[in-house]
Formats: C-alpha cells, structure tokens, sequence
C-alpha cells in the first residue's frame, strides 16, 4: 500500500544568500545558505527544489535533500553531473539561491526507534546528516551509520554524519577497499538489524535493490525499513506528473508527492532497476 | 488611477476574471497549487486531460529538459471521468477560479460519454477539448484532420450548453484549417497551441531519453515563436476568440501573444519552474495595462500609431 501524498502547506518559496560552499574529497560538495524559512520547518528526508541562475537553459530547477539545519542556515550536498549541477557547485558566498520547500515525504521518526541503522551510498549521504541528529533528538539511543562507496575518496566524510555527536557509530566499506572494509555496505546490515531496529537508506538503485533483498531475507526483520528515491522532475510538487516511479504490485507512484521516501516495501525493484538510465541533472 | 478591466468573455457563459490561466497538464486539477499559491487570484484552471476510464500514465522516464524547454510524456495520467465529476467537481464549486475541464479521449464516444458524465456535474466552467495530445496511440488523428475534428466538435456541440474550447495541435500541415472545421462545428473558442512532438537523445546508451516511440511534447520558452505564429496563423482563420499558450514565462511574453490575437493565455511550465509565474505574469500585465492607461485589455493590442507602441509598453522584448 502506497503512502499518505505529502504536505504541501509548508512549502515557500524562498531566496537566500549562499554563506559557504565546502568541496570534499571526490567531487562532492556542500552548499550552506541562509534559508530561514526551510531551515526551520525542513524535516529528515524531506527535499527542496534549487535554482540559482537566470533565464531559460537549464529551465527546471533542481530537486536535493535537506542536508542539514542550524538557525537560519540550511545545507545541500551534491556534485556537478549536469548543467544545472555545475551552476550549483559554481556558487559562491553572497550569490543568491532559490529554494522551494520543503517538499516531498520525509523519514518516519515516530515513534523513535531502538536503534537506527542508515545505509549510505556515496551521494546517497544527502539526507542523513539531519537525520542523524533528530533520531538522536527524538530518543534513539543507538545510531549506525553504514557508509559506502565505490573508492575512499567518495565516502561522505564520517565526522559530517556525526556532526559533533560521538554517540553516532560510522561504518565504512568501499568496492575497491581503499577505506574501511572491502565489500558492499548492504552486506553490514544483517549483522545489526532485529526487530526494534529502523532501517534507512539512500543511494544508488542498485545498492537500494540489494538492500532490499537482504532485508526480506533476514529472520528477525527491522520494524521499519525506508528509502530515498530520486527520478527526474519537472516541478516536484505534483502536477507535471513526471517523476513516476514502479509501485509494488502494479502502477506508478509520483517520487515528489508519494515519495522521496518509501516503504522498501512499496517499490517495485525489479522494475526499477528495469529503468532507462536517466538524463542528469 | 482606475485599475483596467482585464476580464475576457469568451463566450457562451464562460466569463474570465483576467486573461491569465495555467494550462492543461501543468496544473492538475488544481489542488497542489492552490497549497501554494492564492490559486482563485487567476483568469482559469485548464484541468489535466481527463479520459472515460483512470489512466496510469506511461512508464519513466516521463520528462526530459532540453534547451529552454522540456520534453513529457505522461501519457494522460488521470484518475478518470467519474472521480473528476464526483470528487473534484463539487471542490470547483467552492473555488471562485473558473475551472475548465480538459477532455481527451480515443475515439468520438469516449469524448461523449466523458461530456455526459460531466454534465451532471455543477461546478465546471465548460470544457476543452484535447483533440491533439502527442502521447497516445490515435490521440493525434482529431486533430490533424479538419473534417474529423469537425465531427467531433459538432457530436460534442449537441451534447453540451457549456463552453467548448478545441486545443488545437502545431504538429499539423494547416492548423487554420483545422481551426476553421471547428469553428463551423460551433466550437466557442480555440486553445492553440499544445506540445510540439520532439525527442531527445541520449548520446551515452544511444537512443531517445524518453521510452516508447522516444518522442514527447515538447514545451516552454523554445516553442514560443513557433506558438506566436500558430496563434497569429489561427486568428487570420477564425471569427472565435483564441487562447493563446506556449512557452509564456513572463508578462511581456503574455503581452506579445496578446499582440499576436490571443485574447487570454495560459501559462503552463513556466509554473513548473516557479509555482507563481501565472500570478506574476497577471501582476505584470495588469502595470503594463495601467501604466499604457488602456480601459480594457483588448487596447493593449493595437499601437496609438502605426509603428508607435503606447507608452509603458516596451518595444520588443530580447526573448
């Protein structure tokens, strides 16, 4: 059964001033700007709709999660794949950033879990620095973070999930064994998971699909276990209807309203991974 | 200073407060936008394409950008004729935005008995009718053919005392003419024009972006001077009011459609990049309409002079 369409009521659009662009290792980087008004109601897992240039090409604006919050400050990670990307990451303090949001189905927090464990898959970081820090707000005593990549240097800083709290556990694995253990992530989540255990994850489709299938294979499933999903979108609050992505069972759901993130459970992964690539953002 | 009078009668009952309204497929039914933007401010709602039976809508990817514009095809994803009529007809009635129904259908009967059912329902302004989308199979047959569009709108004429728009396809040898059939037919009104059909390629798997055929509607600020000439092309044709749509991002892209022989528009992915754009374009063409001192809108059309544009009206616009 697909989820409840998310809350538009708190989405504004907002213009604020870019205060810090940070490049990490591998291409990554993190943009902070002053967003009072997303910083303030953006919840985990919950994205904004970016645009920061003028005129007609790139024309849409561009969906990412809310990274992080502090005051009036809300952050992005991302990395330049497309025209828009490559503005993005172009940005410099003081240059205006456009952003519509909160947008979209965030994590479920509530009620708080035992444990958390989050799957991360390179850019896939996105949404779990603020994740990180609202479980840890809302209760849970126990916070995994499995970090993974393809080579070390695209590993999402471990310190950026903690943010300062060393209760925050951060495992790491790359393909190639370059940092951490050699392997893939979702292979480090079976040992950790029981039934008080909530499972969040974000990253590439293949990595989610995998994560999946573990997942079901286990005796003593997470009483929760949620994605973050992506697709290309037109306008991400639901009315150019074209970020549908395959349901379980039959049809489609809309990535912006239904999602980004979802019950592993209500997507189709066969079908998913059955997808065209993608044009880039 | 007296604001201008903005409204439009386009006919037959159907009275637009101001010439601003968001297109077909871009707006929904109007129940996201209304979250996020005073939704009852605008000329009229031109719902999705609605059909006789619930439509999932094609697989993804379903929109690919390209230079100044995008590609969708969505492939008429809707709920169907019944939920529009029962659950969100009685919704429209509350709004005071006038709410046109788009209709689309496969053949001449899944159009009459879409009408039909939303007969029964208070609350709608009137219909358009899509004879032209792009993205499923037949969906262009009405709309390239002057006599098979004429029999359409004539079987949809009888059935209905509500305003009937036709939106009419570009992808066609002699849009006039087929605006003209209609028109005969006793079309109230045009709508010109829908999406383009174009494709985009993706250089790295070799092949279209978008699935299928690889084609879709192609949209935004690329197709306005084609839109431009499909409108003027229409309005030489035809005696009914024209409503002009494509690519229209700003005021002065209202105002040149306007120029052109539309006597309304409709803003559609403009509103995908910014969810106000309508609202922003009815705000600039209301200081346009005022600062040129003009009573009603149609005055914006003309210049005082052969050549000499009335005052407050830029020249030419760089787009």
């Amino acid at each position: 059964m697909i989820g409840p369409l998310s809350d538009l009521g708190r989405a504004r659009d907002e213009t604020g001033e870019v205060v810090a662009v940070e490049a990490l290792e591998g291409g990554m980087v993190e943009i902070t700007a002053r967003l009072p008004r997303l910083a303030t109601t953006a919840r985990p897992g919950e994205f904004a709709q970016l645009r920061a240039w003028a005129g007609v090409d790139p024309l849409l604006r561009r969906p990412f999660s809310v990274a992080w919050t502090a005051g009036e400050l809300c952050s992005f990670v991302l990395e330049a794949v497309g025209a828009g990307t490559r503005l993005l990451v172009a940005l410099r303090p003081g240059d205006p950033l456009q952003a519509l949001g909160p947008l979209g189905n965030g994590f479920q927090l509530d009620p708080a879990p035992g444990r958390a464990v989050i799957v991360s898959g390179g850019l896939g970081c996105a949404p779990f620095p603020l994740l990180v820090r609202e479980l840890r707000r809302g209760g849970c005593a126990e916070v995994i973070v499995m970090s993974g990549a393809a080579t070390a240097s695209r590993l999402y800083p471990a310190e950026r999930f903690r943010r300062g709290d060393d209760g925050v556990r951060v495992v790491e694995a790359t393909d190639d064994g370059t940092r951490g253990r050699q392997g893939l992530v979702t292979e480090l989540v079976a040992g950790v998971c029981d039934e008080a255990t909530a499972v969040y994850a974000c990253g590439p489709n293949p990595m989610l699909a995998a994560l999946a299938q573990t997942l079901q294979r286990l005796s003593h499933p997470p009483r929760r276990a949620e994605v973050s999903l992506e697709a290309p979108m037109g306008c991400g609050f639901g009315t150019c209807l074209g970020c549908a992505l395959p349901a379980a069972g039959s049809g489609w759901f809309l990535c912006c309203r239904r999602g980004p993130v979802m019950e592993v459970s209500q997507v189709d992964w066969p079908g998913l991974l059955a997808l065209p690539p993608a044009h880039v953002a | 200073m007296t604001l201008p009078d903005l409204s439009v009668d386009l006919g037959r009952g159907l009275v637009l407060p101001n010439p601003v309204g968001l297109a077909s497929g871009t707006a929904g039914y109007g129940f996201e936008l209304r979250e996020l933007i005073d939704l009852d401010r605008l000329g009229a709602l031109f719902t999705k394409g609605t059909t006789l039976h619930p439509r999932e809508g094609n697989p993804p990817p379903r929109v690919a950008e390209v230079r100044g514009g995008m590609l969708n095809a969505i492939g008429l994803n809707n709920p169907g004729v019944e939920h529009v009529a029962s659950a969100y007809a009685p919704e429209f009635s509350r709004w005071s935005i006038p709410v046109v129904v788009n209709v689309a259908g496969g053949n001449v009967e899944d159009y009459l008995e879409c009408l039909d059912r939303l007969e029964r329902a208070e609350g709608l302004a009137g219909y358009e009718l899509n004879i032209s989308c792009p993205n499923i199979a037949n969906g262009l047959d009405f709309g390239r053919d002057p006599s098979a569009a004429g029999r359409l709108v004539a079987a949809a004429r009888a059935r209905t005392g509500r305003h009937l728009m036709v939106k009419l396809s570009p992808n066609v040898t002699d849009i006039a003419a087929v605006a003209r059939a209609v028109e005969e037919a006793g079309a109230d009104s045009v709508s010109a024009v829908n999406t383009y059909v174009g494709m985009k390629i993706h250089r790295g798997i070799r092949a279209p972006v978008l699935p299928g055929r690889g084609t879709g509607g192609l949209s935004g600020p690329v197709i306005k001077p084609l839109a431009l000439a499909a409108v003027a092309q229409v309005r030489q044709a035809v005696r009914i009011p024209v409503v002009g749509v494509g690519g229209i991002a700003d005021a002065g892209d209202a105002l040149e459609f306007l120029i052109a022989g539309a006597d309304a528009v409709q803003v559609g992915t403009a509103t995908f990049v910014n969810p106000a754009a309508s609202l922003e374009i009815l705000d600039g063409l209301t200081e346009i309409a005022t600062r040129a001192g003009v009573r009603r809108l149609g005055e914006l059309r003309g210049p005082d002079r052969p050549g000499v544009p009335p005052a407050g009206i830029e020249p030419a616009s760089t787009g």
